[in-house]
């Protein structure tokens, strides 16, 4: 009872807080609600017994990156949201387009909901705790998908360079310069 | 529908796919379009846990190894993303999306 209480608190957070940052004006507003809806993001990791992933949510969701979009945030220069309104067909557009996108979710979860193979909602208690635990995850990525895992290693690299040399302050060098003057 | 029903979290995640897009359609600010990323981003994840949870062979963490690379990937995103801002906001003195038509100003 207290669990199911708990699951719908979360989900609430989680649509809720996206609803919420997908509509307000107010950037930082819109930002803390995102941190909501990751944060009850996390809390259904909880129940879906991936503790390990709920953990690295909270520290890379809402401990980074949400905090680089609120530093973000003061790049705008109408952070209130009283000046950059969307066009009214942008709106429409948009509420078109979101529509469409939800109707095709829904199908597509349908369609694997049916025809995914059906195992047991319940499971022994040990094999849940196994399932729990996150050694699993680490004798796959250090497995068969080491490859893959490499290449994320990699991917994290170059999005660290590419973020630096975005960022490079880049100047027409004079001779003066080159003399070290 | 409740905690231990794949249903209800496919219809969480459809939820936030939807309303990800939504962000990214209707915002006219830079920021908001990386939020309605994220939240889309998110929903893979969740999709990809509750699969592994509920369908996957017995005993895998199939579904968690995946959402793990999800994330990744969010996390690089997220950096080149607020890199590109910061260039932008060099050059524009703002992110007003309406405004950046043009690689150099």
């Amino acid at each position: 009872m207290l669990a199911d209480l708990l699951f719908w608190i979360c989900a609430l957070a989680t649509v809720g807080g996206a609803l919420a940052s997908a509509l307000l004006p107010n950037l930082v507003h819109a930002a803390l609600c995102l941190g909501l809806a990751l944060s009850g993001v996390a809390g259904l990791y909880l129940f879906l017994e991936a503790y390990y992933l709920a953990c690295v949510q909270v520290i890379v969701y809402v401990g980074g990156i949400l905090i680089l979009i609120l530093f973000a945030t003061l790049f705008s220069s109408d952070i209130l949201g009283r000046f950059q309104r969307s066009p009214p067909w942008q709106r429409v557009g948009g509420l078109c387009v979101a529509a469409i996108a939800g109707a095709l979710a829904v199908r597509l979860g349908q369609v694997v909901y049916q025809h995914a193979a059906t195992l047991e909602h319940q499971r022994p208690a040990q094999l849940r705790e196994a399932i729990a635990a996150p050694g699993g995850i680490g004798d796959l990525l250090t497995g068969p998908w080491l490859i893959p895992f490499l290449l994320a290693s990699l991917l994290l690299t170059a999005a660290l360079l590419a973020a630096v040399a975005l960022v490079q302050r880049y100047r027409h060098r004079t001779p003066k310069d080159v003399d070290g003057s | 529908m409740g905690p231990d029903h794949l249903g209800s979290y496919l219809a969480i995640a459809a939820a936030l796919f939807t309303t990800g897009v939504l962000a990214v359609c209707t915002r006219r600010n830079a920021i908001g379009v990386l939020i309605g990323i994220e939240l889309m981003l998110n929903a893979a994840a969740l999709q990809f846990v509750a699969y592994g949870r509920f369908r996957a062979p017995l005993g895998d963490s199939i579904g968690q190894a995946a959402a793990v690379f999800v994330i990744v990937v969010a996390a690089a995103e997220a950096a080149v993303a607020l890199a590109l801002l910061f260039a932008v906001y060099r050059t524009l003195r703002d992110i007003d999306l309406e405004r950046t038509r043009e690689l150099a100003a």
